[in-house]
């Protein structure tokens, strides 16, 4: 009998577990935003155009937290995502603008999605690999996330702006279906 | 030799392919016995855990990269100085936060020290950055394929590099104490000359830098300051770099009376561009974030693209052959923690005396 070959991965992983879509409400009426930001440049604005209009135009209350991810190549930390969970209704989060954000924004959409809110994650258009790959490794393989064209960091804030107001629509059909 | 079997040989090779653990490369099939032989190299437990990467919830045991080290092609006496590597890179910032999957494709450079160099074969003179040397090759393999398949790390999936770059998992090279006019760099991190060490950081780029046309210090370092200071490779606020100067440019600043902290504290200075020549290329804008950008509105001036307050802003070392005026200046992802990792003496063999 010749020796086997050796395997240098590991092996086989426990797959995490299946990731649970957040229950949906049939509006945003009334519905508390939060945004989850990750420092791309231009996540900024996009988030909070995108944050004024479903107030002005999609019936939210208000936006009431906004936050700032510390490490934007690592998925969020309980703490924050229970920080959303306790203040918000539903939360948008992005730009997936880079190899690891993109994942890791998809990964943050899976962790609020787990804790009950329904999350809208925007991801550039460019990542589109990494991040499915993401929802996959987090169970939660055809994860639902929106995209937007690449680039995004070269835009000016008119530039950013327009592509808030296309986003917005998308965004509260996300966060209710 | 007839039992030498070419056929189970490639069989074995392509049973690796198979399993998507390859860099493109064929890989060494890796059985128990060489595992073991791997693993007599270190005192350290097999299952002792020596990496992380948290975004993708993977880890890297020793065991685990014993046996991407035997399928880089290295030796089992290799294995020692494939760890230090490692230590030495997870050290670094850029490592743990995202590097692996960074548009940016970052590089690890690899800087050994000490008699390991001798006894390994290392190549430490021509051809430095080259091919041809199984210790240099190989060490440099080990790391990317422990990236690859410890922590799962695939192009085009979780590896997202626009372009890489030349080089990437290529760069291991031995310092030329013999030749070099100052300490090596490991005892910059506080590491005893003689011992076997092992300095790392991750590169975006490098670019050499041709003069054999002064016996002027400071034209030399002129010449190194203009290539530091292009905005190309400058994104935030400071840049980190760093130069593996060839004997002949670095006997030609020491005799000049150039210290290694003279050398960095007159690159510091003179290295970098005027605002008007970032506003040209649209980075003189300096965001409360640290990426520069587009301003238009700053006053005249000079921007360093070395952090005056960062001691490791640049990396010094010596490598090459001492027959041309030809030197690397290398552009550091994110920064250099400047730290070095003494490489662990194998353990005696069981039965063996001490003294």
């Amino acid at each position: 009998m010749p020796n086997v070959i050796l395997d240098p991965t590991g092996g086989a992983r426990a797959v995490a577990a299946a990731g649970q879509r957040a229950p949906r409400r049939a509006d945003l009426a009334g519905a508390r935003i939060g945004l989850l930001e990750n420092t791309k440049h231009n996540a900024d604005l996009l988030l909070a155009e995108v944050g004024r209009l479903l107030v002005a135009e999609h019936g939210a209350a208000e936006v009431v937290l906004v936050k700032t991810k510390t490490a934007f190549a690592l998925p969020a930390a309980d703490e924050l995502i229970a920080e959303f969970a306790q203040a918000c209704d539903v939360v948008v989060t992005g730009v997936g603008d880079c190899g690891s954000c993109s994942a890791s924004a998809v990964a943050d959409g899976v962790l609020l999605e787990a804790a009950g809110l329904p999350a809208a994650v925007i991801c550039s258009d460019a990542f589109v690999a990494t991040a499915d790959a993401m929802a996959q490794l987090r169970g939660a393989p055809g994860y639902r996330y929106l995209t937007t064209a690449h680039p995004v960091a070269i835009l000016d804030a008119d530039g950013v702006r327009a592509r808030a107001k296309n986003l917005a629509p998308a965004v509260a059909a996300l966060l209710t279906s | 030799m007839s039992e030498l079997d070419p056929d189970n040989a490639q069989a074995a090779i392509e049973h690796c392919y198979d399993q998507g653990w390859s860099d493109g490369l064929p890989l060494v099939p890796v059985s128990q016995p060489l595992l073991d032989r791997f693993l007599a190299t270190t005192a350290r437990d097999p299952g002792e855990v020596i990496g992380r990467l948290a975004a993708l919830d993977r880890h890297v045991t020793i065991e685990l990269a014993a046996i991407n080290a035997a399928l880089a092609g290295c030796k089992p006496e290799y294995f020692p100085v494939v760890l230090a590597a490692w230590e030495a890179l997870m050290a670094e910032r850029a490592a743990g936060g995202g590097g692996w999957q960074s548009t940016s494709g970052p590089a690890p450079l690899i800087v050994v020290n000490g008699p390991v160099r001798d006894e390994l074969g290392f190549n430490k003179a021509g051809g430095v950055f080259g091919p041809g040397f199984r210790a240099n090759a190989t060490v440099a393999r080990a790391l990317g394929l422990i990236v690859r398949n410890a922590f799962g790390v695939h192009p085009h999936v979780f590896e997202q590099a626009t372009q890489g770059l030349p080089g990437r998992w290529q760069m291991c090279i031995a310092e030329n104490e013999e030749e070099s006019p100052w300490p090596p760099l490991a005892a910059e991190a506080g590491i005893a000359p003689g011992t076997s060490a092992v300095s790392a950081t991750l590169l975006r780029t490098s670019e050499f830098v041709d003069n054999r046309h002064t016996s002027s210090a400071e034209q030399l370092l002129a010449d190194f300051a203009d290539t530091l200071g292009r905005s190309g490779a400058w994104i935030f606020r400071h840049g980190a770099a760093g130069i593996v100067f060839c004997p002949e440019h670095a006997q030609m600043l020491a005799a000049a009376g150039f210290t290694r902290d003279c050398v960095r504290a007159w690159l510091a200075e003179h290295s970098g561009r005027t605002v008007a020549e970032l506003a040209r290329v649209g980075k003189d804008g300096l965001g409360d974030r640290g990426a520069r950008h587009a301003s238009g509105e700053r006053a005249a001036g000079f921007d360093r693209v070395l952090a005056p307050d960062d001691p490791h802003h640049l990396l010094i070392a010596v490598a090459g052959a001492r027959n041309a005026g030809i030197s690397m200046v290398v552009r550091i992802f994110g920064a250099w923690s400047g730290t070095a990792v003494a490489v662990a003496p194998a353990p005696l063999p069981a039965g063996a005396v001490h003294g």
